[in-house]
């Protein structure tokens, strides 16, 4: 009956390749290539000490095999771990001296660096492959006493802040991408806001994989001091690719005493073909501490991309009354698969926790929720809320949901909740009545679903955001 | 413990006389345990509650042979009074009685010897060491068309004279078509220490009801593993109540498949621990294909250091649409050293599924207490009414009107 | 406008519309009466395009066949069905899902897009002509809505999309006597030489305050008499039970 054709292939817009010269560290995992990366980065000894002892734990941690997508097995020996464009080798002063070609690629992901271009409000720390290219609205941040830089940067001109702080959320020990990542980090963003500053714009990293072959191992460390807040959101694109690359991160946030940290993600890495060749391998290690009491970390995330998705940012609520949010809206079509959730560890008193979760799986998709809701025999009077919601689109997809619920402690309460759907034959009916065609009706309807997720993004990506989730489920209705 | 595990294995062979064949495959049974032996933390479904370390904390010296040579007094005080029933009595894992006096003796049969013919292929450590130790294997069919007149109960009773020892039983249950039986498994123990392991497969044939009830409510030192495994064809209902309460330990493991349409099963549960208790129920409904339907509800009432676990999956095939699959847990903590763990779980792989599962835990709502005294309640009587009116909705579920009131009485006598 | 011809319908092999024949010209209203379970809302449905039921026979709306055309095609053709059960889609505004709705529309029949601001001028004097408070068009789609709100958001947005053929599946119950004056008020004013209506219902009620050309009655799955307005009143008097 249907005559329109369904143009089955997604259009990833973000798929080209910048032509660009760089410079790599030979292929491989082993010391030298950390020397070459430190070296790279001018970083201190103690850097470079504390890399290495990553590396030496390392050798004796294996990959976790717990998780539900099932990989074929990475040859770490065949990956570049530094690449980097040429031009950068020396770190220009001035945005208008970069790369004219760097300049083009972030214009074309819709992030123009340059001074009459940038968005408004919102500053942004430009990674490209192993190294930051720019970071905006720098000095402007810096009258207000926020430091928003980039991690290689930061180890060179913080490095009290740095030492004191890195791997003080995810131990260098913790497990082996987290490890592996403490051993051969490459760049990522560092802010710190001081004591009662209220950072006067969103801070964001756009995170680009170029360079083919090449892992990237993102580091990112954000510190709120006391009485601060801050909201930085990250956004990632890689080229179309028949290889699988590897995004192994680690970010670390810290919240001082009432002090709040908003970190949104809008990851959309390239997912593949629609035959499951090539796509990123997201695997990533997120945990904020809420170190001080009154403090709150929020974790929005919006995960359309990756091959692979793997990653469960977390909040140990350490401080009394501190308060950790998870809300996540996580997308998969064609052969993509994803296990991702959060854990939320309430040690200190009155703490308060929330996870609102919404998967969509679709084509031949997997797609797991697994949280872990933990709360301890001192965390009195302590409470979680967890909505977990699925919709499956076609029955040779698969949604699952894997909660683990500890509770220590009579005085605290936790809840929780789950449904697994699909979007009903009356609702789509409905739409189609009144003129919206099956694809637009579908993109309604999901976008509804995940409302209460989209309402936490800061404005400017919430437009974003909602036109991602339905350009990800084109061609699965039909 | 291998040394003894080795040493009682070879006294049962030559004491019984097994056939070749039986030999064959216990011997099977008993290398896959000593390989793999109890299970501990590292293995998922173990997560929550260390086997081996349970063992090996409770029980000292435990052994495996155990004399069934000679009979043992039936303390009949054990017997449920006021309910009319049939009767499976096994004494320290011996049984002493089978007495179907209500029934038609030609549509029940009951075999008593039978041989493990399929060597067991769940990688069950404890299915391993329930197949290589025990002695009888026993099967009850019931005949095509029949409804049994009366509840079985299945009398486990354990007197003073087991200490430390592996208990381990089998019993194979077959529902032809058409056909019905409720089954109370009846547990009273005043034996000390000993791990008791239990097997039970039932086979619902089309249009058959299995009615399950699992009475534990003496408080007693022993660590207890259930394997329950349900299979269910066409149109079949089986309900499984579980009152969990009296021995040290309890696992409680269902692995139920839907096979047939219409297919239906009910898993409901109370919990209620003092002391050191620690007990787990760990649920797996497969749904297999079109139209099935479970339910699944758990409430646990956890006092002194006491520690209750709830796993229930869900498992959706792509070919099962038209799924209604629900599971609720709820847990009351009454003091700080208590603990509640879940882990409700869906795996899901189509898409026409209605599946939903919650769960709950905290403190007892202290508005609702606040209320009840400020009608006269003291604080202890508030208490106890809202702990009664949390648990007897889970015991409202049972579809037998004799029983519910059977088990209510047993709930209440022991508040 | 509107031409069915001998149309037949099954649902799971379980016959409920059977040589079904009914013309409705432009600019006419007709009426539809007959008993629960008489096949009224499956009409409604099938001339909606929703799925799920065998159909056979011929319905020709401005002369196409209908059964070649897509739910949301019969829509931007002019075709809108008041619901019986108007549904609740969670999360989705109920501005926005009309925006959405009537610029697809507009857009298949190669007219403007409608801006936020033309199109928010245009919702506030419709919201206003049908006493709909403003306030629920922000909230989500029929989310927490009365049975009478739900109905009058469904003739606001017949008021918005100005269809050709409007098909009300018993609009009218649920509503009190004030509602249900507005919701006539509402199809009265869309009426014009080139707007039918379809109007389905159990209630002379309605029929006092919108006059039909033609009432029909429905039972067992065909039409079993019809005629003018007064037929109405008659079975109002007599009841389907004794009609025959
Ligand atoms: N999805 C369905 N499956 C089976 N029977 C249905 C279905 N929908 C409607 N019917 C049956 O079709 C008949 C007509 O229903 P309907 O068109 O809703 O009646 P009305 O709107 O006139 O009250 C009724 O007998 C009803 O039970
Ligand atoms: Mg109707």
């Amino acid at each position: 009956m249907r005559e329109k054709q369904i143009d089955k292939l997604k259009d990833y817009k973000y798929g080209f390749t910048t032509d660009i010269e760089n410079i790599r560290a030979p292929k491989g995992l082993n010391k030298e290539v950390i020397e070459f990366i430190s070296k790279a980065k001018k970083e201190p000894k103690w850097m470079l000490d504390w890399r290495m002892k990553a590396f030496e734990r390392l050798k004796n941690l294996k990959e976790p095999n717990w998780q539900k997508p099932k990989y074929p097995k990475i040859d770490y020996q065949d990956i570049y771990y530094y690449s980097a464009p040429k031009s950068t080798s020396e770190k220009p002063k001035n945005i208008d001296e970069l790369d004219p070609k760097l300049l083009e690629t972030y214009k074309k992901l819709g992030i123009p660096l340059q001074e009459q271009q940038r968005l408004n409000g919102i500053a942004v720390d430009a990674v490209f492959d192993s190294v930051s290219v720019a970071t905006t609205f720098k000095d402007k941040l810096n009258e207000v006493g926020v430091i928003f830089c980039s991690i290689s940067e930061a180890i060179q001109k913080h490095p009290e802040l740095v030492k004191k702080y890195i791997g003080s959320v995810i131990p260098l020990t913790d497990h082996y991408f987290a490890t592996l990542n403490s051993a051969v980090f490459t760049d990522g963003s560092f802010v710190y806001i001081p004591p009662g500053v209220r950072c006067p714009m969103e801070l964001s990293t756009y995170f680009r994989i170029n360079a083919s072959q090449t892992g990237q191992f993102e580091r990112t460390l954000i510190i709120a001091d006391k009485g601060s807040y801050v909201s930085y959101l990250e956004g990632c694109t890689a080229p179309m690719r028949d290889e699988n690359q590897l995004h192994a991160a680690n970010v670390e946030l810290v919240a001082l005493d009432d002090a709040e940290i908003k970190y949104s993600t809008v990851q959309n890495w390239y997912p593949g073909d629609e035959d499951g060749k090539g796509g990123i391998y997201n695997f990533v290690t997120k945990r904020g501490l809420c170190k001080g009491i009154n403090s709150k970390i929020s974790w929005t995330q919006v995960e359309t991309g990756s091959a692979i998705t793997w990653k469960y940012p977390s909040c140990i609520l350490q401080g009394d009354n501190s308060i950790g949010e998870f809300y996540s809206i996580a997308i998969t079509n064609n052969h993509q698969k994803a296990d991702t959730g959060t854990k939320m560890i309430h040690l200190g008193k009155n703490t308060k926790s929330k996870i609102i979760s919404k998967g969509i799986s679709a084509g031949f998709s997997d797609m797991t929720y697994r949280g872990l809701v933990d709360i301890s025999s001192k965390a009195k009077n302590s409470t979680n809320y967890t909505q977990c919601d699925s919709l499956l689109m076609g029955n040779k997809c698969g949604a699952h949901t894997v909660p683990y619920i500890k509770n220590k402690n009579p005085e605290s309460n936790i809840a929780h909740e789950a449904t697994t759907s699909k979007i009903s034959e009356e609702q789509l009916h409905y739409c189609q009545q009144r003129g919206l065609n099956p694809e637009e009706a579908v993109g309604l309807i999901v976008n509804g679903f995940c409302k209460e997720v989209l309402q936490q993004l800061p404005m400017e990506f919430a437009v974003e955001a909602q036109k991602l989730v339905g350009i990800s489920l084109e061609g699965s209705v039909g | 413990m291998e040394e003894q595990l080795k040493i009682d294995f070879e006294k049962l062979l030559e004491k019984s006389n097994f056939s070749k064949k039986n030999i064959e495959i216990k011997r099977k049974n008993f290398n896959n345990f000593i390989e793999k032996g109890f299970p501990n933390k590292r293995e998922e479904n173990w997560k929550f509650s260390d086997l081996n370390q349970i063992i090996s904390k409770n029980i000292k010296n435990l052994s495996f042979y155990n004399d069934l040579s000679k009979p043992n007094k039936i303390d009949q005080s054990t017997f449920i009074a006021g309910l009319e029933h049939n009767k499976l009595i096994f004494v320290n894992g011996r049984i002493e009685k089978i007495e179907f006096d209500y029934e038609e003796k030609n549509n029940i049969e009951i075999l008593d010897d039978l041989v493990l013919e399929k060597p067991n292929n769940a990688n069950n450590s404890l299915l391993f060491l329930n197949n290589a130790f025990v002695s009888k294997f026993f099967k009850l069919i019931v005949k095509k068309n029949y409804s049994l007149k009366k509840p079985l109960v299945i009398y486990n009773i354990t007197n003073k004279d087991l200490v430390s020892k592996s208990v381990n039983l089998k019993f194979d249950i077959l529902l032809e078509e058409n056909s019905s039986l409720k089954l109370i498994e009846f547990s009273n123990d005043k034996s000390t220490t000993n791990f008791i392991n239990i097997n039970y497969n039932f086979d619902v044939q089309k249009n058959s009801i299995l009615k399950n009830y699992k009475i534990d409510n003496n408080s007693n030192s022993n660590i207890k593993y259930y394997f329950n495994n349900i299979s269910q064809d066409t149109n079949s209902v089986s309900e499984i109540f579980l009152l969990s309460s009296g021995s040290e330990f309890i696992k409680n493991e269902i692995n139920c498949n839907l096979n047939g349409k219409y297919a239906s099963a009910f898993v409901n549960g109370v919990f209620l621990l003092n002391g050191s208790k620690h007990h787990e129920i760990k649920t797996n409904i497969n749904h297999l294909v079109e139209n099935t339907k479970s339910y699944q509800l758990i409430k646990s009432v956890l006092e002194d250091e006491s520690k209750a676990v709830y796993q229930g999956k869900i498992f959706v095939d792509s070919k099962a649409q038209k799924t209604d699959g629900y599971q609720l847990s709820k847990a009351i903590l009454l003091n700080e050293n208590t603990e509640f763990n879940a882990k409700p779980e869906l795996e899901i792989y189509a898409d026409d599924v209605k599946c939903s599962h919650g769960s709950s835990s905290g403190s007892l709502n202290e508005d609702s207490i606040f209320y009840l005294m400020s009608r006269g309640l003291n604080y202890k009587e508030a208490k106890k009414l809202l702990i009664n009116g949390f648990l007897l909705d889970v015991v409202e579920k049972i579809t037998d009107s004799e029983i519910k009131n059977l088990i209510k009485n047993i709930m209440s006598l022991k508040q | 406008m509107l031409k069915i011809k001998n149309l037949k319908a099954d649902i799971d092999s379980k016959s409920i519309l059977n040589n079904f024949n009914l013309e409705i010209k432009p600019g006419e209203v007709h009426a539809i009466m007959g008993p629960n379970g008489s096949g009224k809302s499956t009409l409604s449905n099938i001339l909606s395009g929703k799925k799920g039921y065998k159909v056979s026979g011929e319905v020709l709306f401005e002369n196409k066949n209908l059964f070649e055309l897509e739910t949301e095609e019969r829509a931007h053709k002019g075709i809108f069905l008041a619901f019986q059960y108007p549904l609740e889609i969670p999360g989705v505004n109920t501005n926005i899902f009309l925006k959405t709705s009537l610029n697809a529309i507009r857009k298949a029949n190669g007219e403007k897009e409608l801006d936020a601001i033309e199109f928010l001028k245009l919702v506030k004097l419709k919201a206003k002509n049908l006493k709909f408070d403003e306030e629920k068009l922000n909230r989500q789609l029929n989310v927490g809505f009365s049975g009478g709100e739900k109905k009058k958001n469904e003739i606001l947005q017949m008021s918005i999309l100005n269809p050709k053929l409007s098909i009300l599946d018993e609009t009218d119950s649920g509503l009190d006597i004030d509602a249900l004056k507005t919701v006539a008020a509402g199809v009265n004013s869309l009426r014009k030489n080139d707007n039918s209506f379809l109007i389905i219902t159990h209630y002379q009620r309605l029929l006092d305050y919108i006059k039909p050309d033609y009432v029909h009655v429905l039972m067992n799955g065909k039409i079993i008499k019809s005629g003018g307005p007064e037929l109405a009143l008659e079975l109002e008097n007599k009841g389907y039970e004794n009609f025959n």
